[in-house]
């Protein structure tokens, strides 16, 4: 019984912390296993996915409140650090703009090649 | 009083001004670029003097500086930014006649917008602001490769994108942890707390942002992208890959190294012998390449290896011969990628083979090709060896058998370098038969930024004593992590 509470607390704890790196390394592992160009481009989604959820972990307070000074009543200990959400969404934009390119290359890729599977297109090599 | 923001502001501003002007005239935008870094090199000449004399601290918004983002003007910053206006500058022009095809003005639009992120990582001293102006440089980069849409060019821009999105996520990662530890990202303002955390714990982030950053400078484990998207994209975009934007993904990598971890003697040791790996494959495979601009990639990531292996010894002399390193590959490796440029277009391929007779063909270019090849191989009169000498005096400095060892490599790497290099050169001036070929020149607008190279190359070595004073007190900066967070935080 010790040990379940000891379990649930630590999981209460790091919960997103284990979220963020699951995404991450999922998306890492799609990318390195998976053959199909587009599944390499969901793979880095999901990755930065992952990087933003861990961005965004790193400044959450369990039922915090927003940062507002002005509005009375809000528990200044309490305040969501707001920083965390700024790069969010910066990455978010990033990563959108890598994604839409990432995309349309593949379109052209596949205007060369008949084909999205990266083991066949190897015409540039060491 | 000149702002350094203007740096990254006006080149930002034109380049989102460039579609609006082509309605204008479709004629003008082509130069564009050109009166961009003609800005850019007048304002940031200007500022070298000011600077040596202190840095200059920006805060962006009004606040004081660990709350806002700030730009540092110091002396590494202001070398770095006029390097990347004079590049710039130069490929901008080059590029007026040798863009011909395809979407001229995303072409111009994209170049903008790549150097002025590399300006922007130079000058930033805020860790997110670097991330942000790093993917600026990874994103224009990745569509400058695919530019012409040809097979090669779009199978190498998938690549590096792939690579290069892995590596900015690390990076991220890095950074997002460093702000945990610290709840901040002012550079400075982490660099004065990092003593105050357990090593271990800094350990991680530290992996995370230098195999992030070893991503976008080709440092050697992480380098397979460059040869492909060196050799695949047009020769004006190599020339500024080459020459700028691998340099500026080292210059990170040593910003993050000196200032905001500053270096343990361990850190240095890996940054010594990552450095003679990546010296040692890139030559090793630059010898084996028929491709002209595949060689030259892989020579590039043999000089990055040279310039991290100077920073790995981490003296002063060292880190001085490392920046020169640094100016004189920039020079040299944007030289023979312009040179080479055309002699691809007028043979119409890339193999060392077919440049048989160039030298008759296309007297001055070659023989800019051939004193850009001797610079970066390191023979006396010409920047390179000046930049190599430094580096290597200082490793003997040291006194240290593992230095001697250390040593004895890269001049094996230099020797491996010159016989590709006089291979080359050999095709150019003594293969083929000797029938008087008609002469067909690069256009002006070629040689001129092939002519202002050559000078500079053989010029830097006469007035060598004022770069060298620069370049002390930028290795002084970096070296000197304490003057650094006190001339920002105050």
């Amino acid at each position: 019984m010790n040990l379940l509470s000891n379990v649930m607390n630590f999981l209460n704890n790091y919960v997103y912390y284990i979220g963020a790196f699951g995404l991450i390394f999922i998306g890492l592992c799609i990318i390195l296993i998976k053959r199909n160009l587009i599944k390499v481009i969901i793979g880095l989604s999901i990755l930065s996915t992952g990087v933003n959820l861990f961005l965004i972990s790193v400044g959450y307070i369990s039922k915090g409140t927003a940062p507002i000074f002005s509005k009375s009543g809000l528990d200044s200990t309490r305040m969501v650090d707001p920083v965390p959400h700024a790069l969010v969404l910066t990455a978010i934009v990033i990563g959108v703009a890598v994604l839409a390119l990432a995309l349309s290359l593949a379109i052209r890729l596949y205007h060369h090649y008949g084909t999205l599977n990266l083991r066949k297109i190897k015409e540039q090599r060491w | 009083m000149v702002n350094p923001v203007l740096l990254i502001v006006v080149p930002l501003g034109l380049a989102f001004a460039l579609p609006l002007l082509g309605l204008i005239s479709k004629k003008i935008i082509k130069f564009i670029p050109v009166i961009a870094f003609i800005f850019n090199l007048v304002i940031s000449s200007l500022l070298i003097p000011r600077v040596l004399d202190h840095p200059i601290i920006i805060s962006i918004g009004g606040f004081p500086p660990p709350f806002c983002i700030s730009l540092v003007a110091g002396p590494v910053g202001i070398i770095f930014s006029t390097l990347i206006a004079l590049i710039g500058l130069l490929v901008s022009i080059y590029a007026l006649s040798y863009i011909k095809e395809g979407p001229e003005e995303k072409y111009h639009i994209l170049y903008l917008l790549l150097l002025t992120g590399a300006t922007g990582v130079v000058l930033t001293g805020d860790i997110f602001n670097l991330f942000v102006f790093f993917e600026i440089v990874c994103i224009s980069s990745y569509s400058l490769v695919a530019y012409r849409g040809d097979k090669a060019g779009i199978e190498s821009a998938v690549k590096y994108l792939i690579q290069g999105t892995v590596g900015s996520s690390f990076l991220l990662i890095g950074i997002g942890l460093l702000y945990g530890l610290f709840g901040t990202l002012n550079m400075a303002d982490i660099a004065q707390n990092i003593t105050s955390i357990s090593p271990l714990s800094i350990f991680v982030p530290l992996v995370l942002i230098i195999t992030g950053l070893g991503v976008e400078a080709a440092i050697f484990p992480l380098n397979s992208w460059l040869p492909d998207a060196h050799s695949s994209a047009p020769s004006s975009v190599s020339a500024i890959l080459s020459g700028i934007a691998i340099e500026v993904g080292l210059y990170a990598v040593i910003r993050v190294i000196f200032t905001i971890f500053g270096g343990s003697s361990n850190i240095f040791m890996f940054l010594l012998f990552l450095g003679i790996l990546t010296l040692l494959i890139g030559e090793m495979s630059a010898f084996s390449q028929n491709n002209i601009k595949r060689m030259l990639a892989y020579s590039s990531i043999g000089q990055i290896g040279l310039i991290l292996f100077a920073f790995g010894i981490a003296t002063s002399n060292a880190v001085t011969g490392g920046l020169f390193q640094l100016v004189s590959h920039t020079l040299a490796k944007a030289l023979l990628f312009l040179t080479v440029g055309y002699m691809i277009r007028r043979t119409g391929s890339m193999d060392i083979s077919a440049f048989e007779g160039m030298g008759r063909k296309m007297p001055f270019t070659s023989l800019a090709f051939t004193i850009g090849a001797f610079s970066i191989v390191g023979l006396p009169p010409f920047v390179g060896f000046f930049s190599k000498f430094l580096i290597i005096r200082a490793a003997l400095a040291k006194q240290d058998v593992l230095f001697i060892v250390l040593v004895g490599l890269v001049l094996l790497g230099t020797v491996i370098e010159g016989a590709y290099f006089f291979r080359v050169v050999h095709v150019l001036y003594f293969k083929g038969e000797k029938v008087n070929q008609e002469r067909k020149e690069a256009p002006i607008t070629a040689l001129i930024p092939i002519f202002v190279l050559v000078i500079l190359i053989v010029g830097i070595v006469i007035y060598h004593r004022y770069i060298i004073i620069i370049l002390n007190s930028a290795a002084s900066e970096l070296l000197n992590k304490v003057e650094y967070i006190r001339s920002v935080l105050g």
